[in-house]
């Protein structure tokens, strides 16, 4: 029995039949993966055949929080949804902030696994006592924030929290995304199209069952604790003020700012699109993910739109990556990618690839039913975000993404994808940030800064560094020697804070969480023995799951690399001018620290 | 009585866990006696409490199990209580509630509110002595047939249309 922290409970919703069962959670199968992140993989390795199509209703998606979710822990606040990517078709998964993980934990639900497909779109209102299947094709086309008022509206309750999938989803978008809270984006390899799939609109929750803690006293001790290092911390100031477009201005100034689809590391207008020109000009208050006291979002107003956000990501992508120099656009796209539930990333890998080709000759417009498009070009950019979303003319093409995309184009091209395992890279040029640049090349779920984050690189603690990953270099951001150490331990760290579950932000890039505190936190939260020393082997155990899963997949050794760009080919200019990434050599001794054979 | 700023509230939900665990133990919405209201269709955050209204409309109790404290705030008596609804009803922004056979009420936490506390923002304070809260009178006639969630989102969407208005202001 399950008393403390989890809410013990798991709930499995059969969208074809329209029935569900609730069963109870067994300690000894939730333990040694703690939750979250860590227990939804292993749920799809174990009920998912990985051969399904992943738009099919085998298979099998998981939405999952973890034993401290919802707790008195600062920025419990995050929820993983977890299925067959149909993007990359292989581990998918996609983790979010804000208001839903808390409400959903407080239903008792520590997993919600759905299953079929429905026969008319539907949304699943799920509370204490189980399903409702509520019908839903008035919904068709309906916005995030549209979808979350008229559930709001219709159940007379407020405080319902709703993740829902946009327009893209509906579509099936290859790489659509679910959106909660508004604005909060489980945005990476898809999941909205999987839910597209399934006829299932939304998820909306509404819990009455407290969390409990097994000593609440010692746990709100450790919380004093870690509450006073976020506030003192040297970042709590430029964090609370901008989040992290704060890294527009920090990435260009060591020359990794993706500009130009990664043609340059340098951006020469920065300063008009910068975490610091957002703050002064549009931003008119802090937002907040549930009990963080960083506050680290914001909420905008420009002329012709609002809305929370956008992260560093959006904001880059739809900027220097594809040459654009207006604040206001990337907002308004910010915005219209939120509500139609769209990865921003992707999206962005989709045009700045277009736009690259065709500068360079390598596609003719002909071959893209006469579309066209330079750097910055703002009415082709939006014209093609919403074709995309609604799958119209080459939309529906583009839609599957760009490495698909690029199948029917010249072996030049195909190379100019930015992409690892099908999933496009995210903004950071790897060759500036050696570390980071294994992280994609290794994430289990393909190009991605987010399963290592290896902030502690770019800290510049070369005394510490020796200490921890053996080399002062492991705190040279243009090394490769100590980097493998670095992500092997970082990965650990953030399948932690991806599991209790935290936010990284906090728990990893303020270096907040370790072994040591998470031991306190866990014990505190669940009474259940969980040593750092328990606790490393069992995250080790469940990355090496991680990589035995994508290996069913028929991922192979070869395809934790880089694009080729990143390798061969020096950036002209700025701090990183010359570098390149030996991704083999650090994979190789990645490999060897997990004693990985293939 | 708790004064709010929401333009200052972020929409954390500090408020409310800690209510709910110095008075419980426990983290949930329910237990809390602050609820705060997240809007997304307009952005605005913002913490419902019980304001001390002028009119004092929760005291309709028919068997006076609500008294005011010397603080001016609600005290409910449990024995005398016999679940009713009267009070949860008759109060315009839903800031009384029941949940599991108890009325939820702010307390003041006997003078050191402890969501004032947890507020990082200073979008909640604490403010002692004065005349009381403002009157209800025009939510009373809104909001009767709602429920205590919509209620709360009525007052919240109220009180943010100053609160847009100055952003639009910022930006005209």
């Amino acid at each position: 029995m399950l008393r403390f922290g989890y809410g013990g409970r798991i709930l499995r919703v059969d969208l074809t039949k329209r029935r569900f069962r609730i069963e109870s959670l067994d300690p000894s199968w939730i333990k040694p993966v703690i939750g979250g992140r860590a227990a939804n993989t292993k749920r799809l390795f174990e009920e998912l055949n990985p051969d399904c199509d992943p738009l099919g209703p085998d298979n099998v998606l998981i939405f999952g929080v973890g034993p401290l979710t919802g707790s008195l822990l600062t920025a419990s606040a995050y929820f993983t949804v977890t299925a067959k990517s149909p993007l990359t078709g292989i581990l998918g998964d996609s983790a979010a902030g804000g208001q839903f993980a808390a409400e959903m934990k407080h239903t008792g639900f520590d997993q919600i696994i759905i299953t079929g497909n429905a026969d008319n779109l539907l949304y699943l209102l799920i509370t204490d006592s189980g399903v409702e299947f509520v019908d839903c094709p008035e919904y068709a086309g309906r916005t995030i924030v549209e979808t979350t008022s008229a559930i709001r509206t219709k159940k007379r309750d407020h405080s319902i929290q709703v993740a829902a999938i946009g327009p893209a989803g509906e579509n099936q978008v290859l790489f659509a995304a679910i959106v909660s809270s508004g604005n909060r984006v489980n945005g990476r390899t898809g999941m909205g199209a999987v839910m597209g799939s399934k006829n299932l609109k939304a998820v909306a929750v509404r819990g009455s069952r407290p969390v409990e803690l097994a000593d609440p006293l010692a746990f709100l001790s450790e919380i004093q604790k870690i509450d006073k290092d976020i506030l003192t911390h040297k970042e709590y100031k430029k964090r609370y003020k901008m989040g992290t477009t704060m890294l527009m201005k920090d990435l260009n100034s060591i020359g990794i700012l993706p500009t130009r689809h990664f043609q340059e590391g340098v951006c020469d207008y920065v300063d008009e699109i910068s975490g610091q020109k957002l703050a002064a000009a549009f931003k008119v208050k802090n937002k907040s993910c549930f009990n963080c006291n960083v506050h680290c979002s914001r909420y905008y107003v420009t002329d012709e739109n609002e809305a929370e956000g956008p992260e560093f990501e959006t904001l880059c992508s739809f900027t220097s990556r594809i040459g654009n120099q207006s604040l206001p656009f990337a907002l308004e796209m910010n915005a219209y990618l939120n509500q139609m539930g769209m990865d921003s990333i992707s999206t962005s890998e989709v045009i700045g690839w277009i736009m690259e080709c065709q500068e360079r000759g390598l596609i003719h417009p002909d071959d893209l039913d006469g579309l066209s498009m330079t750097w910055g070009e703002r009415d082709k950019i939006r014209l093609v975000v919403d074709m995309i979303a609604f799958r119209r003319g080459i939309g529906n093409e583009l839609a599957n993404g760009t490495k698909r995309l690029s199948e029917r184009f010249s072996e030049e091209a195909q190379k100019l994808v930015m992409h690892v395992k099908g999933l496009d890279v995210i903004c950071g040029d790897p060759r500036g940030i050696k570390a980071y640049g294994l992280t994609y090349a290794v994430a289990s779920r393909g190009a991605d800064h987010l399963r290592a984050e290896p902030y502690f690189e770019l800290t510049n603690r070369k005394e510490e560094a020796k200490m921890r990953f053996g080399t002062e270099k492991a705190a040279d951001r243009l090394a490769e020697e100590g980097k493998a150490a670095l992500v092997s331990y970082s990965e650990k760290i953030a399948l932690l804070t991806d599991s209790l579950t935290m936010c990284k932000n906090i728990g990893l890039c303020m270096d907040i969480l370790n072994f040591e505190s998470a031991s306190s936190l866990l014990e505190a939260g669940t009474g259940l023995e969980y040593s750092p020393k328990y606790l490393e082997k069992i995250l080790e155990n469940a990355i090496n799951l991680d990589h035995k899963f994508n290996r069913r997949f028929g991922v192979r050794t070869e395809d934790d690399t880089l694009p080729e760009r990143f390798q061969k080919e020096p950036l002209k200019r700025g701090p990183t001018k010359g570098s390149t990434v030996d991704i083999k050599k650090m994979v190789e001794e990645y490999y060897k620290i997990h004693e990985w054979e293939d | 009585m708790i004064q709010v700023d929401l333009s200052k509230c972020t929409g954390c939900k500090k408020c409310e866990v800690a209510c709910a665990f110095f008075h419980t133990g426990k983290i949930s919405n329910r237990l809390a006696r602050i609820k705060v209201l997240n809007l997304y269709e307009l952005g605005i955050d913002g913490p419902v409490v019980c304001v001390q209204c002028q009119e004092k409309y929760c005291m309709v109790c028919p068997v006076d199990a609500l008294t005011l404290g010397p603080l001016g705030q609600v005290i409910v008596s449990p024995t005398v209580c016999t679940l009713c609804e009267a009070c949860e009803k008759a109060c315009p922004i839903g800031a009384i509630e029941m949940f599991d056979d108890i009325v939820y009420v702010c307390d003041l936490c006997g003078g050191k509110p402890k969501c004032v506390e947890a507020c990082t923002e200073e979008a909640i304070t604490f403010v002692r002595g004065g005349k009381g809260g403002p009157s209800l009178a025009s939510f009373q006639k809104e909001t009767k047939k709602m429920s205590p969630s919509q209620k709360r989102q009525y007052y919240v969407e109220k009180q943010g249309t100053k609160l847009r208005q100055k952003w639009s202001r910022k930006h005209a």
